[in-house]
């Protein structure tokens, strides 16, 4: 059953993680206060580089991994309780299961562990294995699989509870294109029917396509959280295109000279003019001018980067700052 | 029914559906280890060679002949004779003789069984602990001290299923064989698997510990071996120095006494008076302790 909108589905609160070596000689900061608010049926996706705290923040969040400080809900329940993760479900990163064991007796097992019955299991095991792809190798021992073909299982071991949270750890990691799009699609599915899904992972492209929102960290802490457009979108400008431009129009007085930032104007009738970013009061006063001037504005969007150029840059100027 | 609604407490239904899916993944390991198909193996060869291949003639409760695959042989025991106070050899009683079978069986299953058994459940746990499959099962909505309940009990109970597969056909085939019951020799089954328990306790606690199973595997046979010269204890104390007087009965008393319940099944088997169960029962202490401590630590670290 989907949980009611007025509880946030993932909630973390000054959540930190200091790891300290043997004797305390060392300590390392892992996490820094992280605050989070995932709401029900939110894609989120938590990037950052090595190191950066992503995985240690999703194992707090399973209970894993003990937090040093703050606090956590799962759909409004402390992370510490055991029936916070009733409804969980959790891929991990290189995910190990017993290669003696079948597909079928592998979803058994972690099915038995969810604490589902019988028959349940023996009702939705072979509709998940189905579902994967995986058909025809369910009575085959996963020891044989591909890595595609264990983080196909891995997603139906994820699934096998109807869980209302799914946390994803490099999902598509090891899966070819087809098989990453069908998880894409299977992720939209589940999005559609108010699943939340929290994301890790390297494939920025990925995370491009799947998600609603990314959470940016770096050494332990979230550095930006947005929407992917936003994301992508800081640090760009806007791309007008528009027609009669006349060749003496003086523009120079909206561009800002920042640096590496351009304000073009193609020779042709139809004219393309890229403004810088930080100006948005200037767009609308260059729309202005440009009326003024019996321009014909055509179109007026966002120029957008890819999310990785736009993760990168953050990234650039976090550790700059740092 | 919403998320935060459900209760905070599992059922009793759901526990034990946990805890199958735990019992179940130890059983599948181990018989996937081939070990527990080796052991019954040799066991069932053990039962059906003293079945068929051993043959007894008994005159007057003594063997008179004993033929094993054909070959023939006379056992013999020395007795004190009553009236000259000499010892003196004659052919051994069908009690002494399934005393000494008994004896055997025990020992070998003691100490092989334990030693290989410990041996081949050391990558049990190391696989139990594996990063990628420990961080899923805890994430599943199951205690920590659940799940390991679960691993030990799937190792507890494999081991006294074979314990109780190699002693019981064995006093069986020889009971029948020699029509000597005696139904002590069923005692090494609990014997076995409690030192087993006592033993294995520092593999998982050395395990959980440092996440190596060799230094666990190390150190647990090294116990064995101390346990060794601590039996010795009453030929020991008297040549020792009060200092290390000291530390031998500190290791006696803290350590657990492994070779030293040998006798104490020796002892039983005889049909003598066992003077001291405290060997057994400092044992258990030791192996209880040490279990608290594996517990304590799995419940606490980071995976």
């Amino acid at each position: 059953m989907k949980a009611p909108m007025s509880i946030s589905a993932i909630t973390t609160e000054g959540l930190a993680k200091t790891y300290t070596s043997a004797f305390g000689r060392k300590q390392i900061h892992a996490l820094k206060g992280i605050d989070l608010n995932v709401a029900p049926g939110e894609i989120v996706g938590i990037l950052g580089p090595n190191g950066a705290g992503k995985t240690t923040l999703l194992k707090i969040l399973l209970g894993i991994v003990s937090p040093t400080a703050g606090s956590a809900t799962l759909m409004g329940r402390p992370i510490g309780e055991v029936a916070a993760r009733r409804k969980l479900g959790y891929l991990p990163e290189n995910h190990r299961f017993p290669p003696y064991l079948t597909a079928r007796q592998t979803l058994d097992v972690y099915g038995r562990l969810s604490h589902l019955d019988s028959d349940y299991r023996k009702l939705h095991i072979p509709r998940l294995v189905e579902e994967a792809g995986l058909s025809s190798w369910i009575d085959t021992r996963v020891g044989k699989f591909s890595k595609g073909m264990m983080q196909r299982l891995g997603l139906a071991q994820a699934l096998l509870n109807d869980p209302d949270i799914l946390v994803l750890d490099e999902p598509t990691d090891g899966v070819d294109p087809v098989g990453r799009r069908e998880i894409r699609d299977r992720l939209r599915d589940l999005r559609a029917k108010g699943k939340t899904i929290l994301i890790n992972s390297h494939l920025l492209t990925e995370i491009e396509l799947i998600c609603d929102r990314v959470a940016i960290m770096n050494f332990g802490e979230i550095v930006r959280t947005g929407s992917v457009l936003e994301i992508s979108s800081e640090g760009t400008g806007w791309r007008i295109q528009c027609r009669n431009v006349p060749v003496n129009l003086d523009l120079e007085a909206f561009h800002t000279h920042r640096e590496g930032s351009a304000l073009s104007v193609d020779a042709d009738a139809e004219h393309t003019l890229l403004l810088d970013v930080g100006v948005a009061e200037a767009l609308n006063a260059l729309i202005d001018h440009l009326r003024a001037h019996q321009v014909q504005i055509l179109s007026v969007e966002r120029h957008r980067r890819s999310l990785e150029a736009g993760f990168l840059d953050i990234i650039d100027q976090q550790t700059a700052k740092s | 029914m919403k998320a935060s609604e459900q209760p905070l407490r599992l059922s009793s239904a759901e526990s034990r559906t946990a805890l199958s899916g735990s019992l179940l993944l130890t059983f599948r390991e181990l018989w996937a280890m081939r070990l527990t198909q080796g052991i019954v193996l040799v066991s069932t060869l053990a039962w059906i060679m003293l079945s068929f291949a051993l043959n007894l003639d008994v005159v007057e409760g003594s063997i008179s002949a004993l033929r094993i695959f054909g070959v023939g042989s006379l056992p013999q025991e020395m007795v004190k004779d009553a009236a000259t106070g000499e010892w003196v050899r004659q052919a051994m009683s069908v009690d002494a003789f399934v005393i000494s079978i008994s004896s055997f069986v025990f020992g070998a299953a003691y100490f092989l069984g334990t030693l290989l058994g410990l041996f081949a459940t050391m990558p049990l746990i190391g696989g139990f602990l594996e990063q990628g499959r420990i961080d899923l099962m805890i994430s599943k909505p199951v205690s920590r001290s659940g799940l390991l309940t679960g691993h030990l009990l799937g190792v507890w109970l494999t081991v006294l299923a074979l314990a109780t597969y190699l002693i019981g056909a064995v006093w069986i085939a020889i009971s029948i064989k020699t029509g000597v019951w005696l139904p002590v020799m069923l005692l090494s089954i609990p014997l076995i698997v409690v030192m087993f328990g006592v033993m294995y306790s520092v593999i998982l606690c050395v395990s959980i510990m440092t996440r190596s199973n060799g230094l666990a595997l190390i150190l647990t046979y090294g116990l064995i071996f101390i346990s060794a010269i601590l039996a010795a204890h009453e030929q020991l104390v008297p040549v020792l120095s009060p200092s290390a007087l000291f530390i031998f009965k500190t290791f006696y008393h803290v350590f657990p006494n492994f070779v030293e319940v040998v006798m104490i099944q020796s002892k039983l088997l005889s049909g003598e008076a066992v003077a001291s169960w405290y060997p057994f029962f400092s044992s258990i202490l030791f192996g209880s302790v040490i279990y608290g401590l594996g517990y304590y630590w799995f419940n606490r670290r980071d995976f």
